[in-house]
């Protein structure tokens, strides 16, 4: 384990034992109850540790060895797994959206990113790991639920609508026209945990990086002046994507013609 | 002179639906061809592919075959959403969206294809209502408060009000009780007696006022018959209604907005049919 450094008190291997024991308390729990989470709990524990260890040797190699080639492979690596998860996530996109959900978490990330390491942060080296990887997985993190809400709320909610939509076309609609209710709609299912989540912070919770700020010994005013930072930055990027991805993808559910694809008319999802 | 041309025609259409074990032929070679003022009846079994004709008809169908032409001139002329304010399909839910009746009545000239267009004055949506048996409705009711014979009728008239060239028509009557029906047989007999043309699907009612009657069944299309009495019923009720089928008379008729059925617009276009704009 890594020394104490700052104001951080240094967690060690019985700390770590005891934090899992609390999850095997919940695991008796479950097993006693017949709630069968035990299998799914253990899972999860065990890829906690795997991944965040594997998450910190890395940024620990990182921070030292950093070169921007690196740097930037690591933001497209995080790019192109939270388009993954976004097309996971909203299952009813049509096929061929992958490019879309890529450049549209792209733009967001890499924009939000440098703008806050370059022009709020002022780091000394632009690709400064210690802050841009940390800064674009709060980016690319929030952005993707973001952008995963509007996706799959765009394609579920021209479904609900479909009748409205070929009456709208039937009326001479543009694809755009007839689709606008569903982008507001889905923009707005985007965008309402963050508006939601800065409306609450700091009456009902202690946003998370924040916290971990405070818990490593910084100055809580300090601290709160980057959450300040970042709660503006999720928002902008939560915005930005979310509008991309909406907006790259609402027409592939039209003809060329500007009809809209009802469910029998679709290709059959792979 | 070369002969005018049939106000729509289908050639050779075809539609296949893919079907769970293979492809289905809808619409086999279905050929169509509307004069102006005719108000062409289809009938047929359920999932004969009545709906699928008249999308296929109102270039609103993924992957239809075939070639269509409004006013002697091919489809590919026109952009789709001019063909489709020209050739206006009112599908049989009429989705009318949230608002008043008022904002759904204006609802087309609030698109593109549109542009530049004047919505009709309330005035003359007032007069409109008022002609098919909906005087007691307010033009700021909120159409949720609509019974589902009023809320047909609102679509009704708004397709209408746009005056386009032909009429497809899903079963407009289906849901209806018979004073509601009647009122939309009103409606179609004063827009073929002006010079429009209707495709109307039905299988619940038949529209006595029909000029030409098809079956539809098996992918083709037959013509069942002529009926000779459609086209003077159109013409009677036209006159009945205040319409008027000369382009002196429309004009005057418009002019003077003194039509009790939102008739006067559907004139208007009626008076210069054969001509289309560009595409």
């Amino acid at each position: 384990m890594p020394e104490a450094t700052g104001g951080t008190i240094p967690i060690g291997a019985w700390e770590l034992a005891l934090a899992t024991g609390f999850v095997f308390l919940a695991g008796a729990l479950s097993l006693w109850m017949g709630v069968k989470l035990e299998r799914d709990l253990a899972v999860a524990t065990v890829r906690t540790y795997l991944q965040l260890f594997a998450l910190g040797f890395v940024l620990r190699w990182v921070f030292v060895n950093q070169t921007w080639p690196i740097v930037l492979a690591l933001l497209g690596v995080m790019v192109i797994a939270a388009a993954r998860v976004v097309l996971k996530r909203a299952g009813n996109a049509p096929p061929g959206v992958f490019l879309s959900a890529v450049g549209s978490m792209a733009l967001t990330g890499f924009t939000v990113t440098f703008a806050v390491t370059a022009l709020i942060i002022r780091v000394p080296v632009w690709y400064e790991a210690r802050y841009v990887l940390p800064i674009a997985g709060m980016v690319i993190g929030n952005s993707m639920t973001g952008i995963a809400l509007a996706v799959e709320r765009l394609f579920a909610d021209l479904d609900s609508r479909s009748a409205e939509v070929l009456g709208l076309t039937a009326l001479g609609a543009t694809v755009w026209e007839a689709a606008h209710p569903s982008i507001r709609t889905a923009l707005r299912a985007g965008m309402m945990p963050t508006i939601n989540s800065m409306a609450a912070a700091g009456i009902v919770f202690i946003p998370g990086m924040m916290t971990g700020q405070i818990l490593a010994g910084a100055d809580p005013v300090e601290a709160s002046k980057y959450q300040i930072v970042v709660m503006l930055m999720i928002a902008a990027a939560t915005s930005i994507g979310a509008i991309a991805a909406v907006l790259l993808m609402y027409r592939r559910r039209f003809t060329a013609e500007g009809v809209y694809l009802e469910k029998g008319y679709r290709e059959p999802v792979s | 002179m070369s002969q005018t041309p049939p106000l729509l025609e289908a050639r050779g259409l075809r539609v296949l639906r893919p079907g769970d074990e293979g492809a289905v032929t809808v619409l086999d070679a279905v050929d169509l061809s509307l004069p102006a003022g005719t108000l062409a009846e289809v009938t047929g079994p359920s999932g004969a592919g009545k709906t699928t004709l008249l999308l296929a008809l109102g270039r609103l169908l993924p992957g239809a075959e075939g070639a269509l032409l409004l006013a002697g001139r091919p489809a590919d002329e026109y952009e789709p959403q001019t063909w489709r304010t020209l050739v206006a399909l009112l599908p049989q839910r009429p989705a009318l969206v949230p608002g008043t009746i008022a904002e759904n009545l204006r609802l087309p000239w609030s698109l593109k294809a549109r542009e530049g267009d004047q919505p009709p004055a309330d005035d003359a949506l007032r007069e409109a209502l008022d002609g098919v048996a909906l005087g007691d409705v307010a033009l700021d009711r909120d159409v949720s408060r609509l019974s589902v014979g009023q809320a047909s009728r609102i679509a009704l008239l708004r397709v209408t009000l746009t005056r386009p060239r032909v009429l497809l028509l899903d079963e407009p009557d289906a849901s209806l009780d018979d004073a509601s029906a009647a009122e939309v047989a009103r409606i179609t007999a004063a827009f073929v007696g002006s010079g429009g043309s209707i495709v109307r699907v039905s299988h619940v009612r038949t529209d006595a006022a029909a000029s030409v009657r098809y079956r539809l069944a098996d992918g083709q299309l037959t013509l069942v018959g002529p009926s000779t009495s459609g086209a003077a019923e159109s013409s009677r009720l036209a006159a009945t209604t205040g319409l008027a089928v000369t382009p002196e008379a429309a004009d005057a008729v418009t002019r003077a907005s003194s039509s009790k059925v939102p008739g006067a617009a559907i004139i208007d276009a009626a008076t210069d049919l054969p001509e289309v704009p560009d595409a």
